[in-house]
């Protein structure tokens, strides 16, 4: 089988691994890097558990191949604290019942970083639109789109 | 010594009643919770299976050779190597790898270990099986006709029948004003919980066996290991991981755990076994399809008098839970009705090549509700009163005793009715000219009853809770009982907290190890609030009781003149400088001449009874049932047959909310599972082959496709429960699917009795009515 060499950054640290080139990047970053709390829950790009950033844009790392992310920047939810300090988005699905078993909220998000990064003030129609690639079978939704709202409220120092 | 009286408790430090985030949160958030397939270990080796592609077929021979000489493969193991005593949760029908026979499509037949995912997977390729096909039962009428093949032999595929009888049905059905009757039919869902099932399993140097597995029930896990590997209890160790969803589906009926747990044993070396989606979807038990058939009679004053059931309920091809989940959609919701005494109930489950079928969140309920309030507005409209008002009517109450011997210590059904029509505007919305055009909305509204708690293993159904003070004057919890995202350990440190006026951070509750955490049955039956939330509190009254007689001793001031708060003790008006912290206390109970570590048991086992054990079925099962009703206001579009929620409200009897955070989001998680059931979710087969196993082809709901679901809580103190509480994460499952066929009906008088209500079932229905209306017209031209 044969392995290529990949240079990436992830979560501000780069890495070289020498990898077989089938590797997907949910499996490279889960069983290489250890980073486990990237999920993976249909392999075909449904459920968006696997979501991660790819310099700052949502993909789908089941759909992707790590040699894909070669010379890239990728941001798993291990990245997004900053000095032990909560996301706000963390912060708010804790209060606003943004999660309950917990397996979809790494990609939820994701998710929701790639949508605040596009719209700082979304509506609520664009927050769920933006959520249309990620399944949550535990809150129907209600508590992560509060969560989202009111996260970006903060964010906007609102 | 009760301590409510002899000591104040600063009540300022309770959350109960108050939205509390989740004690886990900041390790799920943070993707640091360890799920099943989380977790490594030195030397870890990778399981795959291969299934069958028959539903009914003869194993003829299987070449394991190729597969068995692939580099980096450990084992290829086949039924042969598996140990010959049969496994099951009642009825003990298969071997944990298939022997001789498969009987559905995903049956597993051979099961490889290697050094990675891939590799087995590769190995999986090389495997030869030779099936010699048989005849199929493709569905349970064919099952239970005569000269129909076996799927077990002697069963003649019937793998339970129920019949009861109470009072007089035929004459209460002769008094009756207006009988109804009807069909009513609802198809298989998958639990879709997001993290499929996985497992991590070893043996540890001592020749004991350790299965890290994503469960409801470690416990009962650890026992069914035990029988199936022909081990002592005792040589088993389940640890839970964190669960990603379960929705009843992680229990004791999965084999994910079981082929992953003897593989291990088998091999001495620790093997994860993590399901692929697909994997997931033919090897999870959904629930069983259930033709409901019902005919209700109603006395003029539109009282329910008389009922009679007859349920086919589809099994699949092994016995698990269903038995038990027909039962319930017999049994429950009956219930409900306040004046009925006449009642006979017939339930046959049926083998088929299906997958088998089994617990998902409801049990058995939204089945019933869904025949159960069709009928009634189907009924209503009869009668010509709201359907709202005449389930109103008919609603038990507190201190009622239901015809099947239910003892309603607390019953909200009404406050529900209530709220969802105020939440919804139904009396607004009732009185609107009907809508004419293309898109044309209506109303529609369900209720139902749910259990908290149901006895129905060995006469106990209790709940135990360990708890420790560290010497810091913090405590720590052990219990049976499982958080697989409902919030229970939330729950159980809110509760304990609130005992010992601590804040809930102070309290950590230990995920299941059956080694070291106190036996349960786990979490099934909406059981864990009542049940585990009362020990939780005996548990911190007990150490309260403790701290107060040490303090009082130490002190020298009688317990009576003592106060608990802030995590300390100190005397209420002669000394008010005299004080002890918890962690001073924690350390002088150790250490002093007989001390011993502060660590108390408590349990609760409620006053109910095992109804189970009676062939009519009778008694108070649960210590508390839980009520909920919802409305729903749809919007179908006449040409293409869509339905859109425009807006629904549930509303949910769990007694206290001990955190209406988590309330809120139980309600709404279950309301949207039932909108899928209702509209799209549905377990597609031809030739009983899945036509659906992957999300993008099975239909889950996303934000997109979803209202703002709205939810309300009515807080009827149950007397059984801790603070009044009862369970919270079933029955708002139940109401959903009958509220959006209402709804349809309402909006274009299209009566769906067929789950799911799809735009084609619509559509026909809409062009029988214009056939009808062209008729009519001939007829009068």
């Amino acid at each position: 089988m044969s392995r290529v060499t990949i240079e990436v950054v992830v979560n501000g640290q780069p890495h070289r691994a020498e990898i077989p080139a089938r590797r997907l990047l949910a499996d490279f970053i889960r069983d290489d890097l250890f980073l486990t709390g990237t999920k993976r829950g249909c392999e075909t790009g449904v459920c968006g558990a696997c979501s991660v950033l790819l310099d700052g844009e949502v993909v789908k790392s089941c759909l992707s191949l790590a040699v894909q992310a070669e010379g890239h920047e990728i941001t798993t939810v291990e990245g997004i604290t900053s000095g032990g300090e909560l996301h706000p988005l963390q912060a708010s699905f804790a209060e606003h019942g943004g999660f309950q078993c917990g397996y979809c909220t790494p990609g939820m998000l994701m998710a929701a970083i790639a949508i605040l990064n596009e719209s700082p003030s979304p509506t609520e129609a664009e927050v769920r639109a933006g959520l249309s690639g990620n399944l949550c079978r535990c809150t129907g939704y209600v508590g992560i789109v509060e969560s989202i709202m009111a996260a970006a409220e903060k964010m906007r120092g609102t | 010594m009760t301590m409510t009286t002899q000591a104040r408790l600063d009540g300022d430090a309770s959350t109960i009643g108050r939205p509390t985030p989740q004690v886990n949160a900041q390790e799920k958030l943070t993707g640091r919770a360890l799920y099943g397939g989380d977790f490594r270990t030195p030397g870890m080796l990778h399981l795959k299976v291969l299934r069958s592609p028959y539903a009914h077929a003869r194993i003829i021979s299987i070449d394991t050779a190729a597969a068995s000489a692939l580099p980096g493969v450990h084992a290829v193991l086949t039924g042969d190597d598996t140990p010959d005593r049969l496994t099951g949760v009642h009825r003990k029908q298969h071997r944990i790898l298939a022997t001789s026979k498969v009987r559905f499509v995903g049956e597993e037949v051979v099961a490889v270990a290697a050094i990675d995912e891939d590799t087995a997977r590769d190995a999986l390729d090389l495997v030869r099986v030779e099936y010699e096909p048989l005849p199929l039962v493709h569905n349970m009428d064919e099952a239970l006709s005569p000269g129909t093949i076996e799927v077990h032999e002697s069963t003649g595929n019937l793998s339970i029948e129920y019949k009861v009888e109470r009072g007089d049905v035929d004459s209460a059905f002769a008094r009756a004003a207006l009988v109804h009757e009807a069909t009513y039919e609802t198809t298989s869902q998958y639990p879709g919980y997001l993290e499929p099932m996985a497992t991590v399993a070893w043996v540890e140097g001592d020749g004991r066996l350790v299965v890290r597995a994503s469960t409801q029930t470690a416990f009962l896990q650890r026992n069914r290991f035990a029988e199936a590997l022909g081990l002592p209890v005792s040589a088993v160790r389940v640890i839970q991981s964190t669960v990603g969803g379960a929705f009843g589906g992680k229990t004791v009926e999965e084999c994910n755990s079981l082929i992953c747990a003897w593989m291990a044993y088998r091999l001495g070396r620790p093997v994860r076994f993590v399901n692929s989606r697909l994997d997931d979807f033919l090897g999870a038990r959904s629930s069983p399809a259930e033709r409901i058939w019902l005919k209700m009679g109603v006395d003029n004053q539109g009282l329910i008098i008389a009922k009679e059931v007859k349920i086919l309920a589809d099994c699949g091809a092994y016995e698990g839970l269903a038995t038990h989940v027909l039962q319930v959609s017999l049994v429950r919701s009956d219930n409900m009705h306040r004046y009925l005494k006449d009642v006979r109930l017939h339930g046959r489950l049926a083998f088929t090549n299906h997958p088998p079928r089994g617990a998902v969140r409801g049990f058995g309920g939204p089945q019933a509700a869904f025949a159960l309030n069709s009928h009634m507005a189907e009924l209503a409209e009869k009668l010509g009163i709201d359907p709202v008002e005449f389930m109103r009517r008919n609603a038990v109450r507190a201190g009622d005793t239901t015809v099947h011997g239910f003892e309603l210590g607390s019953a909200g059904l009404t406050e529900c009715l209530d709220q969802v029509s105020e939440g919804i505007g139904w009396i607004t919305k009732k009185a609107r000219r009907p809508d004419t055009g293309l898109k044309r909305r209506g109303i529609g509204f369900a209720g139902a009853i749910h259990v908290s708690g149901n006895r129905e293993m060995g006469n106990w159904d209790g709940s135990i809770v360990t708890a420790r003070m560290t010497t810091d004057g913090r405590v720590t919890l052990s219990t049976g009982e499982s958080d697989m995202g409902q919030g229970a350990y939330t729950m159980l440190a809110q509760c304990c907290a609130s005992e010992l006026a601590i804040p809930v951070s102070h309290v950590t509750v230990l995920p299941t190890d059956t080694d070291v955490s106190p036996y349960g049955h786990g979490s099934i039956a909406s059981r864990v609030t009542i049940l585990a939330g009362n020990a939780a509190i005996r548990a911190g009254r007990e150490i309260r009781g403790r701290l107060l007689a040490l303090a009082s001793e130490t002190l020298g001031v009688p317990e009576g003149d003592l106060t608990v708060s802030g995590g300390e003790i100190f005397a209420t008006s002669a000394l008010p400088n005299r004080r002890l912290t918890f962690g001073e206390l924690a350390r002088m109970h150790i250490y002093r001449h007989g001390g011993e570590e502060l660590r108390v048991t408590a349990t609760y086992d409620p006053p109910t009874f095992l109804a189970m054990s009676r062939p009519d079925q009778y008694g108070n099962v649960a210590p508390g049932y839980s009520f909920a009703a919802q409305a729903v206001e749809v919007e179908v579009d006449t040409e293409t047959g869509q339905v859109e929620i425009l807006e629904t409200f549930v509303s949910d009897d769990c007694g206290k909310a001990i955190n209406p955070l988590a309330v809120h989001g139980q309600t709404c998680g279950a309301a949207a599972m039932s909108i899928g059931w209702a509209l799209y979710e549905e377990m597609k087969f031809q030739d009983c082959q899945l036509l659906n196993g992957n999300f993008a082809d099975y239909t889950m709901p996303t934000a997109e496709s979803l209202p703002n679901i709205q939810s309300g809580i009515i807080e009827s103190l149950e007397p059984n429960g801790p603070y009044g509480a009862k369970g919270a994460s079933e029955t708002a499952m139940l109401p959903g699917a009958a509220a959006i066929a209402n709804a349809v009906y309402d909006a274009v008088g299209v009566r769906i009795r067929e789950l799911p209500i799809t735009p084609e079932k619509i559509l026909a229905g809409l062009r029988e009515q214009e056939a009808t209306a062209a008729a009519r017209e001939r007829r009068h031209a």
